[in-house]
């Protein structure tokens, strides 16, 4: 077999450069140094909005369809308790229903309790007093309730929650309400 | 990311000084806080306005009526009173409450009381919870934050209404 002149051999006669290969340009360096200063300043900028809108109590009250609370600008941090919430077509207790406002809204008797969220909450404070809670603790929370009810919904409704929950012996009612920054 | 410092003092100009600040602990730092405050971030801004217990009932303070303090809502103004006899209508102006004069009226029977804080406040079927709300938040406002919230007719403070 005859010896032939070599053809051209890769990296010494195509120097392949983008590659960085063995080339005559291939030695020069690939690693391109990231600009991370924009991303640190967008970082620590985030963090501190963050900070700054954390809540050590976090989410006490869940928002629902139909519920829009009312405003005010006096207020005072919101406890765990249990939650009677009113809107304009039911009335829970914990989100289990108990009535529906309509009804209480046209009611002309003289019934002032609202029967079934007068048991539960019977039960609830039954529970309540069993519960292993520290007796201290027990003190400050005895009675206490959350009611949290749509900005439109009826007194008539209002004040007959109201006599349930002092029947029931939950007698420190928290309104709750969303928080404005003034005027009325 | 580098720090660059004029190393004179050694004596050797010349040579490099630049120091690479390892950022990446930094970034792992803030992306977990980042994620932790997120998940944990409670976007509704709520709060609580507190009743005390008034009238019978558990826990309910017996007040002496002498200088119990009452606001009662009803669907087209406030009635403001004392036991001792005083008592006021706000009416709406231009279908709204009159909050200003809300204001006055608390104001001024409150300071005819020293140093009591408290005022019961009813309202009327028909109001809506809005109303009732701005009335405690204005009771609050103008030194009565020891609300106790009542039926119309446990109000200590009989507003003759025709």
């Amino acid at each position: 077999m005859p010896v032939h002149v070599p053809g051209p051999e890769l990296y010494n006669s195509i120097p392949f450069r983008h590659l960085g290969g063995k080339g005559k340009q291939g030695k020069k360096g690939v690693f391109a140094a990231l600009n991370l200063t924009a991303f640190v300043d967008m970082m620590t900028m985030l963090v501190v909005f963050l900070l700054m809108t954390f809540s050590a109590s976090g989410e006490i009250l869940m928002s629902q369809k139909g519920l829009d609370l009312p405003q005010a600008i006096n207020k005072d941090q919101l406890k765990r308790a249990p939650i009677i919430t009113i809107t304009m077509d039911t009335i829970n207790f914990n989100g289990e229903q108990m009535a529906d406002p309509r009804n209480i809204a046209s009611d002309t008797s003289l019934e002032w309790k609202i029967i079934e969220l007068y048991e539960r909450l019977k039960v609830e404070h039954a529970q309540f007093e069993l519960a292993p809670i520290d007796e201290k603790q027990k003190e400050s929370l005895r009675g206490l309730l959350i009611l949290q009810a749509d900005k439109n919904v009826d007194a008539k409704v209002l004040n007959r929650v109201m006599k349930t929950a002092y029947a029931a012996e939950y007698p420190n009612i928290m309104f709750a309400i969303a928080q404005r920054a003034g005027g009325h | 990311m580098g720090v660059s410092a004029d190393d004179g003092a050694s004596g050797r100009a010349g040579k490099a000084v630049d120091v690479e600040v390892n950022v990446v602990p930094f970034i792992d730092l803030m992306s977990c806080l980042v994620a932790f405050l997120l998940v944990t971030a409670v976007w509704s801004n709520l709060a609580q306005i507190r009743t005390t217990p008034r009238g019978p009932g558990p826990g309910g303070d017996q007040a002496p009526p002498a200088l119990a303090l009452s606001v009662l809502v009803t669907v087209d103004a406030h009635w403001v009173g004392l036991a001792t006899g005083d008592r006021r209508r706000i009416p709406k102006v231009g279908g709204e409450y009159d909050w200003a004069g809300l204001e006055n009226a608390l104001g001024e029977l409150r300071r005819t009381r020293g140093d009591r804080h408290d005022v019961e406040i009813a309202a009327d079927d028909g109001v809506a919870y809005q109303a009732v709300i701005s009335t405690m938040d204005t009771a609050i406002a103008e030194g009565l934050p020891d609300i106790g919230y009542l039926d119309p007719p446990l109000l200590s403070v009989r507003f003759g209404r025709p």
